[in-house]
């Protein structure tokens, strides 16, 4: 890192009670808006808790402000389809805020069928004074009324409303993996395992399909989308990534149907590192474009690979997450640990890269300098302040003190789901039903 | 402080065990054929409520499909192999897989009773659909309904499974499994007789 990395420390964190886990506080996505001010993340009782972060207190003018509880509500409800009779869970997937146009802010949120578009307004005043209504809201009694008066705004304390906007609902016959907000500000797409549909945020009843790879026989399916997104820059750009661990950019202005790529990128098989669970490994879990709009960065599940959008053959960067998992792929297809899907995130420069890990462990990459670090977010080795120490996972031989052997991690302790603040080195890491938000020390004090 | 020591060290000597495998033709094949064991098992366990996930249904099926061409391939090993399958050769790893999923498609169609109850009497342990379509129309069925779905089951009879399920007690587990592990075994053993025609 540009930074120390032991210079980390806890800004806040926001710790449930440890020994009460219930499936449903389990967060299963977090995101920051496009000015790193509030912070998403949903769960999987289809709740959506937002934070905001503090300004600055006068008194104290070097900290930073810490992030805090801003609204919490329910967006998803389980539901269920009778026609297959299935279960639809309420889980939150994904989560992706609108760029902020007016005082409202406005986020996406799906499920694994249907999204939702949620206003979050705030008022700090009330009208008084009505004609017709008394104070409870309720109509008087007309001979009561003489006079007429001006109703008038009093302060009250603040309130945070969040109101459902638009419902985007029977657009996907499979799960909903991702969804992203295009950079014209008007359109959005979703991806599910098979199809990536294109909506107005304005109108719900219909949606364009822009990429099918469904066969005419499902027989013949050996490959899913995995993930999609936006290019930040280009409206018409878009990427998905498969089961197969390959990438495709596509051109909307090609075709109305992209299911001819622009660019395929492919990084051909390593024939020494071949097994069975080749193609498990290589599928791709999340792919994230940089900000600048001139790198794709991918997750498959043993490392994180950074592609230049002018190289199709490689990628230009590969970093080893968990090697030492790869003489473990057998148990850990048993324990279905090998279908976890680990998201990645830029920092806002695009110098450092970020991604989970288990054992509650998440690493970072240097690009520059080439150093990566394993720090852990976990609530016995770290209190609010604290400076988070480096890990080490040691694979047979010398061990230090402090270092974990792999057949001690704790794998049902797993971080998949990361964020990055748009602009300042705060991190939001999703420890099972734990939110830990970490901030450089340096940063903090350079202001 | 290490704060992650979650496992004794005995419970970690047996899994190593797992990882050194002996790769004489016998290992190789008893390796296929534990991650084979895993593989049906995951299919097999995978139905619930909830429609499951495309995208590990799809993996494990193609890693299935790599360990039968695996398993085809691989010359016969020297010494019968200890584990999971006493694979006879009538009993093909093609109509293994068939049956069990057929096993998953009666249970997922018992909402819909079959459109031809009196399916044709042909030999049952013949013809038996390949069990790659099974597997993934057994998927679309979950997902999508597709209709077709039902055309290719109609030379499978369920009726015996879904009418007389009393009438034939399930057999203790003979010698095509003897490692029972968590499947329901005497169900599924009882769906394969019948497939089996035995």
């Amino acid at each position: 890192m540009g930074e120390d990395t032991d210079t980390r420390k806890i800004n806040h964190s926001f710790l449930r009670d440890h020994s009460y886990v219930t499936e449903a506080d389990i967060i299963s996505t977090v995101e920051f808006n496009h000015t790193g001010e509030l912070l998403a993340t949903g769960d999987k009782g289809g709740r959506v808790v937002i934070f905001q972060r503090e300004p600055e207190s006068k008194n104290a003018p070097h900290s930073q402000g810490e992030y805090d509880v801003y609204s919490t509500f329910q967006s998803h409800e389980p539901e269920f389809d009778y026609l297959k009779s299935l279960e639809i869970e309420e889980k939150i997937n994904k989560i992706k805020w609108l760029p902020q146009q007016n005082a409202a802010h406005s986020l996406l949120s799906t499920n694994d069928k249907t999204i939702k578009l949620w206003k979050i307004t705030e008022r700090d005043k009330r009208p008084e004074g009505y004609n017709l209504k008394d104070e409870e809201g309720k109509l008087k009694d007309l001979s009561t009324v003489t006079s007429l008066q001006v109703p008038v705004l009093k302060p009250m304390d603040l309130m945070v409303e969040v109101s459902p906007r638009r419902v985007f609902a029977n657009g996907h016959t499979y799960h909903i993996n991702s969804i992203s907000v295009n950079s014209d500000c008007e359109t959005y797409m979703s991806a599910d395992d098979l199809r990536i549909n294109l909506w107005h945020l304005a109108i719900t009843d219909r949606s364009f399909n822009i990429v099918d790879i469904k066969p005419a026989n499902m027989e013949d399916l050996t490959e899913v989308i995995t993930a999609s997104e936006f290019h930040p820059h280009h409206c018409n750009l878009f990427v998905y990534s498969s089961s197969k661990g390959s990438l495709r950019l596509c051109d909307m202005r090609a075709a109305a149907l992209c299911d001819k790529h622009s660019k395929l990128f492919e990084e051909p098989e390593d024939p020494s590192n071949r097994s069975f669970f080749s193609e498990i490994i290589s599928s791709v879990s999340d792919v994230k474009f940089s900000h600048s709009g001139r790198y794709m960065l991918t997750r498959d599940y043993l490392t994180v690979k950074v592609w230049d959008l002018n190289m199709e053959a490689r990628p230009i960067e590969t970093y080893q997450v968990h090697d030492y998992l790869r003489s473990k792929l057998c148990s850990l297809y048993e324990n279905d640990c090998i279908f976890d899907k680990f998201e990645c995130a830029w920092n806002g420069s695009d110098s450092v890269i970020m991604t989970g890990a288990y054992n509650n462990f998440f690493r970072m990459f240097d690009r520059n300098t080439k150093r990566d670090v394993t720090l852990e977010a976990s609530r016995e080795s770290s209190k609010p302040r604290a400076v988070l120490k480096p890990r080490r996972v040691c694979v047979g031989g010398k061990r230090r003190r402090d270092d974990i052997s792999v057949d001690s991690l704790d794998f049902t302790k797993k971080i998949l789901h990361t964020a990055w603040h748009p602009a300042e080195n705060i991190i939001a890491i999703a420890a099972t039903n734990n939110l830990y938000i970490f901030q450089d020390k340096v940063n903090s004090e350079m202001h | 402080m290490v704060g992650g020591l979650k496992r004794k060290h005995t419970d970690l000597e047996e899994e190593e065990e797992d990882e050194k495998w002996n790769w004489g033709p016998a290992g190789l094949r008893s390796y296929q054929q534990a991650l084979l064991r895993i593989s049906l098992d995951k299919v097999q366990r995978s139905l619930g409520p909830r429609a499951p996930s495309l995208r590990r249904h799809v993996l494990i099926h193609n890693t299935l499909q790599q360990l039968q061409a695996a398993l085809c391939l691989a010359p016969a090993p020297v010494l019968p192999p200890e584990p999971l399958f006493l694979g006879e050769e009538d009993f093909s790893l093609s109509a293994t897989i068939g049956s069990i999923l057929r096993e998953l498609e009666t249970s997922m169609d018992e909402t819909e009773p079959p459109q031809n109850p009196v399916a044709p009497p042909g030999p049952q342990n013949e013809g038996l659909p390949q069990p790659d379509p099974v597997f993934l129309e057994a998927l679309s069925s979950r997902y999508l309904g597709d209709s077709g779905l039902d055309d290719f089951f109609l030379d499978i009879d369920t009726s015996a499974v879904e009418k007389e399920p009393a009438l034939a007690p399930p057999e203790p587990p003979h010698s095509l499994f003897c490692a029972p592990g968590s499947w329901e075994w005497n169900e599924l053993d009882h769906i394969m007789e019948i497939i089996l025609g035995s």
